[in-house]
């Protein structure tokens, strides 16, 4: 692997936040994945020391600016969700591709389920299976990202 | 064995082979506490409003270079129109526009007519609201609440509260202003109300919106009330915020269950909720200047307040041997 650089740790964050604000409306805003998410745990599994719960954080208010929603939501469902990537990040690495992806599916639920209980707390109302579809299209778009060549580690059993 | 080996491994707390700074439990724990901070302030206090304004609007440039695709390809595509089509369509904005003039001509006779009534009567003159046109920008982030972004913001005047309508209707409220944007809560959003007027018989309510489907709620109503399918909600104006006769929407179904004692109204907005992208900020009605009167009323009611407060506290000397008498003459008057 490559040594990472910090700025294309923040050029591919700001990417993924415009894609995010992109105008999507409809059916497939429901559809939208989380690319910040996505690329955050991506950066935190190929490189922690630059990119830590504290950057998922920060992250997170970005969203919370743009959903509009009230401050800290998004903030702890990606703090929530960084920590189990650190957590598990020196497996992550050497998982193979399958077992990689399940994980980042359990990542994504993860976020999805506390911004969920946060949102119920705030007194939302449930709205079924539908809800957590971007998590679905999330861990395609990871698939196929790694398919188009994208190193997420998880190739040390040759996937 | 292999717990108890692990066991071992912990307790001898071996110098950590990668440098990573805190433990990520500490950070977890810190970045939660911090969120949920936030998360307390924001619901709880107003402190974070300026905060939330002042970095929207440094994202505002963000938001043009994300919203820049596909505005470049309505802008193509609306070039790329045919011949036909903008024929059509001015042929039919020509006969609307004919349409509208005759009725205009009818609004204005009716217009210097009621002026002219509510002079002998004295009554106050009708309200003129201002209103700003504005564009929505896109679709409110979160799918599970119904908001939209319009390009109006403070710089232009915009003020929470105020209505947004469109050719049919009321589609929502500005809910939240930024330096450049606004944020409007359309009708169907689940936290807004707005007070409506059925436009046949005047029966007032408060529409709520249904948050899932793009259908309001009549709640509150008894099972005999007199609403029928088809009709017309108008805004009914009494709050203050939203201009009066504006329509909001029609019936579409009523249900009314025996062992409810409530009928279950369903409406669907006639506004273009959902489908254009120009949209009418109306400012809130001022001629009323509820702001003003208020505040005139209150200066003398206030003095008169603090007279009524101030007197007890002087009087009660001079009033005591008063009250007695007051008594004793009704204890004379009584037995006559």
């Amino acid at each position: 692997m490559r040594p990472s650089k910090l700025q294309s740790i923040y050029l591919s964050l700001l990417l993924a936040f415009i894609c995010i604000l992109l105008p999507w409306a409809g059916f497939s805003l429901k559809l939208r994945p989380d690319f910040l998410l996505l690329v955050i745990i991506f950066w935190l599994i190929r490189a922690p020391n630059f990119c830590n719960i504290g950057t998922a954080w920060f992250a997170g208010l970005f969203m919370d600016l743009a959903t509009g929603g009230t401050f800290g939501q998004y903030a702890l469902a990606y703090t929530v969700t960084a920590f189990f990537a650190v957590m598990y990040q020196r497996r992550l690495v050497l998982y193979s591709g399958t077992q990689q992806l399940f994980y980042v599916f359990l990542l994504l639920i993860i976020s999805q389920v506390t911004l969920l209980i946060l949102k119920i707390f705030g007194g939302a109302q449930l709205s079924g299976w539908i809800y957590f579809l971007p998590s679905v299209t999330g861990v395609l778009l990871w698939r196929i990202a790694v398919l188009f060549g994208l190193n997420t580690g998880g190739r040390a059993r040759g996937s | 064995m292999a717990r108890g080996f692990n066991h071992k491994l912990e307790q001898q707390q071996a110098p950590a082979f990668f440098v990573r700074g805190p433990s990520a439990f500490a950070r977890l724990v810190f970045f939660s506490a911090l969120s949920l901070a936030l998360i307390a302030t924001d619901s709880r206090l107003q402190v974070l409003t300026s905060v939330r304004q002042t970095l929207v609007g440094i994202l505002h440039p963000l938001q043009i270079v994300a919203n820049a695709p596909s505005q470049f390809y309505n802008s193509t595509a609306e070039y790329f129109t045919t011949h036909h089509h903008l024929l059509n369509e001015n042929q039919r904005l020509k006969q609307q526009a004919l349409k509208q003039d005759i009725a205009l001509q009818r609004l204005n006779t009716l217009a210097l007519e009621n002026d002219h009534l509510r002079q002998l009567l004295e009554a106050n003159k009708a309200l003129v609201e201002s209103s700003i046109l504005g564009e929505i920008m896109h679709v409110g982030r979160d799918p599970f609440t119904k908001k939209v972004i319009v390009n109006r913001g403070e710089v232009h005047q915009i003020v929470a509260g105020e209505a947004v309508v469109d050719a049919t209707g009321v589609i929502g409220q500005v809910t939240r202003t930024y330096p450049r944007s606004s944020e409007v809560t359309l009708i169907t959003d689940k936290s807004l109300a707005i007070p409506i007027q059925v436009e046949r018989n005047g029966l007032r309510a408060i529409a709520f919106g249904h948050g899932r489907d793009n259908t309001l709620d009549l709640p509150y109503l008894p099972a005999n009330v007199d609403i029928r399918r088809g009709d017309t909600l108008v805004t009914s104006g009494i709050d203050g915020i939203y201009p009066v006769g504006l329509a909001v929407a029609t019936v579409s179904h009523i249900e009314t269950t025996p062992d409810s004692p409530f009928a279950r109204i369903i409406c669907v907005p006639t506004g273009g909720v959902e489908n254009h992208r120009q949209v009418l900020l109306v400012s809130i009605p001022q001629t009323e200047s509820p702001t003003s009167t208020a505040t005139n009323h209150a200066k003398p009611s206030g003095s008169s307040t603090n007279k009524i407060k101030t007197d007890p506290i002087k009087k009660p000397t001079q009033q005591t041997p008063e009250k007695p008498q007051a008594s004793l003459q009704d204890k004379q008057h009584a037995p006559e």
